[in-house]
């Protein structure tokens, strides 16, 4: 994939712990258009994080990426924060993993927190093509993104600054919504996790309930297994607290990866024999029961050793 | 331009029919559970034989739910079951369920009017109770012939008189088989 070199050409600091962050090519040329709700992971010293994109989506001079400081965090969104106009930050191009169904009747966008970033650009979209929208927003006070831009660009949101009062609201607005509605959800893991439980509650299907999540929670380091290589035969330990790809990178193993949080795909890696311990939020329910593949990530094995088709 | 092209006659290999568009429970009558995940629900039967079907959905769904909004249709044809869909539709909200029984190539007709009003697969439930009958739509005049055939049985068009054979595909828009000419490279022998 290859990487587009931009340059910081804005910063806006005003609401507190998120940055948002303006970035456009050196000579300002037109940057690759997107499908609402994508993300471009950008290359933050050595981490890759993906950031949604805020900005127009269509023959864009300008990718707005909004990103919360996290002081734990392993050093992405720090990097970010200490950014200033004019330096230069490398981005793999858009991809759409949260794009609206084109044929919804309408799109209830439900988000938490830094969560609310995708959903600017499907209020944009939306806007712009007459779109039938409802926006349920939750965040703490005085934490709120976008808030200009959502009054600007819809006048059906619904804002909460306390987790009770939006709680008290999504049922009936879960049981509310004309058929053919899809829903979004975008948020912490657990934020998302309600949602879905509320919204499966009152039957709706999985085809229409589309949900991105960040924030990953750390994973426990996991028992150690070995992994044989199909190929060369070759077995390889992966410690405790060792993650597969960090294991068959120090073996000198060159695996295609990108988020390594288990949720962009790229380590996506077949198995051919051996237990799995899923821990990705990549794959679907049933590719994770075919048991043939894993992401090589975050995920482990369920047994003592697991073989590869490597 | 003396090069001789070799035709290469392929033996006909048949897919496996769960790599294709054809639906499991139109090659082989299928009585499915009720779909108990939704929160209102239309049942649907079509035709006498599929009574005891609704009658055994109404009891599984009211059994995970007691009070659970059932609204059930039962029918003659697929016009009324359509009318039947479209009523109920109209006032609608996510979490409704439709749920239909009857013979495969009407609960097809019945299928393709829901998914061109955007109902999702997870939203529908069939139960066949008569796989026999097939409607094989004519790729060549646009006939949608009804008969007893099998897929890979050939039948003449009641529109073109093609002898059209009775394809692996199912278009969920169209709720038929798809049928095309079986001998459009013999020679027409003449007279």
């Amino acid at each position: 994939m290859s990487t587009i070199d931009l340059v910081v050409t804005a910063i806006d600091d005003s609401v507190p712990g998120v940055r948002s962050l303006t970035l456009a090519h050196p000579d300002g040329t037109t940057l690759p258009s997107f499908t609402p709700g994508s993300h471009i992971v950008v290359q933050c010293g050595d981490v890759a994080n993906a950031y949604s994109l805020t900005s127009d989506s269509v023959q864009p001079t300008q990718y707005d990426i909004s990103v919360l400081e996290l002081p734990d965090g392993k050093g992405g969104s720090r990097w970010i924060h200490n950014l200033t106009v004019g330096d230069p930050v490398s981005v793999l191009p858009p991809r759409s993993a949260f794009a609206p169904i084109l044929r919804a009747r309408k799109h209830l966008l439900v988000a938490a927190g830094i969560g609310v970033t995708p959903m600017i650009s499907h209020l944009r979209a939306a806007k712009q093509w007459g779109r039938d929208t409802e926006l349920l927003y939750v965040h703490r006070p005085g934490r709120g993104a976008h808030l200009d831009d959502i009054a600007a660009l819809t006048d059906t949101a619904r804002i909460f600054t306390n987790r009770a009062d939006f709680l008290g609201v999504l049922p009936d607005t879960l049981a509310a919504q004309p058929f053919g509605a899809h829903l979004y959800i975008c948020g912490p893991t657990t934020f998302i996790d309600d949602v879905v439980a509320a919204a499966t509650a009152h039957g709706w299907p999985q085809s229409r309930i589309h949900f991105e999540r960040f924030g990953v929670g750390a994973l426990d380091p996991g028992e150690p297994f070995t992994v044989k290589l199909a190929n060369s035969g070759t077995t390889i330990a992966v410690d405790s607290g060792v993650s597969l790809l960090e294991a068959l990178e120090a073996a000198g193993h060159n695996i295609p990866n990108l988020c390594r949080q288990g949720v962009c795909g790229e380590c996506r890696l077949t198995v051919s024999s051996g237990e799995i311990e899923h821990r990705d939020m990549y794959l679907t329910d049933a590719d994770k029961a075919a048991g043939d593949a894993i992401m090589a990530c975050v995920s482990r094995a369920a047994s003592p050793e697991l073989e590869l088709k490597l | 331009m003396g090069e001789q092209r070799q035709l290469e006659v392929s033996t006909h290999v048949k897919p496996a029919l769960e790599l294709t568009s054809v639906p499991p429970w139109t090659v082989s009558p299928t009585l499915p559970d009720a779909d108990v995940t939704g929160a209102t629900w239309t049942v649907i039967a079509i035709g006498p034989d599929a009574g005891p079907v609704v009658d055994t959905w109404t009891a599984q769904v009211t059994a995970a739910h007691p009070s659970a909004p059932v609204t059930v249709h039962r029918v003659d044809d697929v016009s009324s079951a359509v009318a039947a869909l479209d009523a109920d539709l109209t006032a609608a909200s996510v979490g409704w369920r439709l749920m239909v029984a009857g013979p495969a190539h009407a609960c097809l007709k019945v299928r393709a009017h829901a998914v061109r009003h955007e109902v999702a697969d997870d939203e529908m439930t069939f139960a066949s109770t008569e796989v026999d009958h097939r409607t094989v739509l004519c790729v060549h005049c646009g006939e949608r012939n009804e008969a007893p055939v099998g897929i890979e049985d050939v039948l003449p068009c009641a529109g073109c008189a093609r002898n059209l054979l009775v394809h692996y595909h199912v278009s969920r828009r169209q709720g038929a088989y798809l049928g095309y000419q079986v001998d459009a490279e013999q020679l027409v022998e003449s007279a």
